[in-house]
């Protein structure tokens, strides 16, 4: 009986339902498109990451800080036989030292950073390298970033002078010659950094066997003389920037549930007032006012269940649509976040049932809210329509 | 065409006359022995200097006016007088360590390890440069190369040698005139034998019994026209140096 009245009711609202329920829908859809784009774009930094540079974790040598450069050379350690023995596709060393080159005779501190040839572990264009014989020739074969290469002024088959220090101290000097610029999926490991061959590097800097770091695919235990770190402990500043993000973001869902409970607790409080005849003809027929309540509530109930369907109906189609184009990124190629130029959506439908039960509850309880006074009414008074000022 | 015979017999006798005095020049002088000589003029137990550096990157040139003092090879302090941007910056360096005060900051900073190879202050040489405590004598092998006019005076060339894997430039070239005992060039060099920098010491006055030089250009040969001069206007030496100038305490304003 309820149900059918109050079905009735919210129907006969017209436009002003509709718009309660558009609202709503859209909030939803507002906040479930912000949310799964931050997952997509937590998902594809982090998917670049591991790919390219971080993969399962490092061994580092002790005391080593990729931001401290002042300091690479004094920690390096000898790969220890745990993971020299580790198939390529499970281990890549990397040695990273100082350099200054000088294009067109100006100075450019750059981080020499050696990769062994054999590795597949980590996604990196190096087969202009792979294909240099074991020790340099006449010049030393070197690939850049695209983005290293354009700071730089540097092209393919450029040749330019690189200074460096061996283990001992002493300074050396000799011509680099870039045999390949390729594009890097995460700028960090593009820009400021000169790509040589592991045996290369060991060789001009005299530090044979030595690495800064071992990637692996997953831990392997505690390795002597070196120490772990995990995949969350490498990306910590840029799970930490998207973990602001999220903060920020639950702002924004926070004003727009309020815009739509203000939307809904204003109707509800125009329908008390304007209803007043009614619940006072209600009342005088002997409906009692507890049941009176959830008759209204049940409308906005109503507005709420029509929300999320209308959410179902236009976010789906727009969810769809938006998947084949992607978020546009390009902005962001001048900073060292690690994404491509589009940022697809990563939907996850756990978030989408807490999301709407979320919004639900919340557009239950606001229109429960003002109809509460109902209750406190004084028939004669409502059927005058005098019950409230 | 007489004259013209005479003029080229004169110009033959006078070649020879120069390469037979190059040649015993060459053959009589003990490079290793040479250099230390050169030690000996240059290094002193106390220095204090005042002068003033012309930085010149090519684009823009910037004077700095200071004060040195220098115990041993191992103590020295600078302390900047101008330019006003600089004026108040202060440089301790003992041992292998330098620490630097900028009154700006109102902080020292160790200068240590690898920064120790940064340029300083945006000129040609590096903060080690600056700080090199190694006797040429003690630290290389000499050998003599040739005999080559710098300026129009013979001029020993002696190729040197690193005893040391440490020792940052493994090789260099200085050009000496083993009869005043002194350096007029000097190259320095990367390991794979690349010229690195080139200094020319020019000006050279004699101060209390030594011939020293009063100014010293530093070429990078890596970069393109830049040059850092330093201009040595009051030198003494062996003077007493109040054992604050040595101590932290002094880097403050």
């Amino acid at each position: 009986m309820i149900p059918k009245i109050a079905w009735k009711n919210f129907y006969r609202q017209g436009l002003r339902a509709f718009l309660n329920v558009l609202v709503t829908a859209l909030s939803i859809i507002a906040i479930v498109f912000n949310i799964s784009l931050l997952n997509g774009f937590q998902a594809q930094a982090t998917r670049n990451m591991v790919v390219s540079d971080v993969a399962g974790g490092h061994y580092l040598a002790p005391g080593f800080d990729l931001l401290t450069p002042t300091e690479w050379e004094d920690h390096t350690r000898p790969v220890p036989e745990v993971l020299r023995r580790l198939p390529h596709p499970e281990k890549a060393e990397i040695l990273v030292q100082q350099g200054q080159i000088f294009p067109r005779n100006r100075l450019y501190p750059v981080q020499l950073r050696g990769v062994e040839m054999e590795q597949s572990l980590l996604d990196l264009p190096m087969d202009a390298l792979k294909s240099q014989p074991a020790e340099p020739g006449d010049y030393i074969p070197a690939v850049l970033g695209t983005k290293m290469a354009e700071k730089a002024h540097l092209r393919k088959g450029d040749t330019v002078v690189l200074k460096w220090r061996d283990r001992f101290g002493a300074v050396d000097a000799r011509e680099i010659k870039v045999v390949d610029v390729a594009y890097f999926l995460n700028p960090r490991i593009d820009e400021g950094i000169v790509w040589l061959r592991l045996d290369h590097l060991r060789d001009i800097t005299r530090r044979e066997g030595e690495i800064s770091w071992v990637a692996v695919d997953r831990y392997r235990g505690p390795v002597e003389g070196l120490r772990f770190e995990t995949v969350e402990e490498l990306m910590a500043d840029l799970l930490s920037m998207l973990k602001q993000d999220r903060r920020n973001s639950r702002i924004l869902w926070t004003i727009l549930i309020f815009l739509a409970g203000i939307s809904i607790f204003n109707t509800q409080i125009l329908n008390v007032f304007k209803r007043q005849k009614e619940i006072g003809t209600l009342m005088a027929f002997g409906m009692e006012p507890g049941r009176i309540v959830r008759l209204f509530a049940l409308e906005g109930v109503y507005a709420a269940l029509g929300a999320l369907l209308v959410a179902a109906v236009l976010g789906v189609p727009f969810f769809t649509w938006f998947q084949s184009v992607g978020f546009d990124v390009t902005h962001l190629k001048e900073t060292t976040i690690p994404v491509h130029e589009k940022v697809f959506l990563d939907i996850r439908p756990g978030e989408v049932a807490v999301t709407g039960v979320t919004v639900f509850v919340i557009m239950v309880a606001v229109a429960w809210l003002p109809v509460r006074r109902i209750s406190r009414l004084e028939p004669t008074a409502a059927l005058r329509g005098k019950a409230i000022a | 065409m007489r004259i013209h015979r005479q003029s080229a017999f004169i110009s033959m006798v006078f070649l020879l006359l120069h390469a037979t005095a190059s040649f015993a020049f060459a053959g009589e002088t003990d490079p290793n022995v040479l250099l230390k000589a050169i030690d000996d003029n240059l290094w002193s137990e106390t220095k204090s200097i005042e002068g003033h550096l012309v930085i010149d990157n090519g684009r823009k040139e910037r004077e700095l006016a200071f004060d040195s003092w220098l115990e041993g090879r191992e103590k020295g302090y600078t302390h900047y007088k101008a330019p006003p941007r600089e004026a108040g910056t202060k440089m301790l360096k003992i041992q292998d360590k330098l620490w630097m005060y900028t009154p700006q900051t109102d902080r020292k900073i160790l200068i240590a390890g690898h920064l120790l190879r940064q340029s300083m202050m945006g000129s040609d040489l590096s903060y080690e440069d600056m700080l090199e405590d190694t006797k040429l004598s003690s630290a290389y092998d000499a050998k003599v190369e040739k005999v080559e006019d710098v300026d129009g005076f013979p001029s020993l060339v002696l190729h040197l040698v690193a005893r040391d894997e440490t020792i940052t430039y493994q090789s260099r070239r200085v050009w000496t005139d083993p009869q005043r005992k002194i350096i007029l060039r000097e190259e320095r060099y990367a390991k794979s034998g690349m010229l690195l920098k080139k200094v020319d010491f020019s000006g050279y006055a004699p101060i209390k019994g030594r011939l020293f030089p009063r100014s010293l250009t530093f070429r990078d040969m890596l970069k393109e026209n830049t040059h850092t001069t330093y201009h040595f206007d009051v030198i003494e030496f062996d003077v007493p140096v109040p054992e604050k100038y040595f101590s932290l305490s002094i880097l403050k304003r």
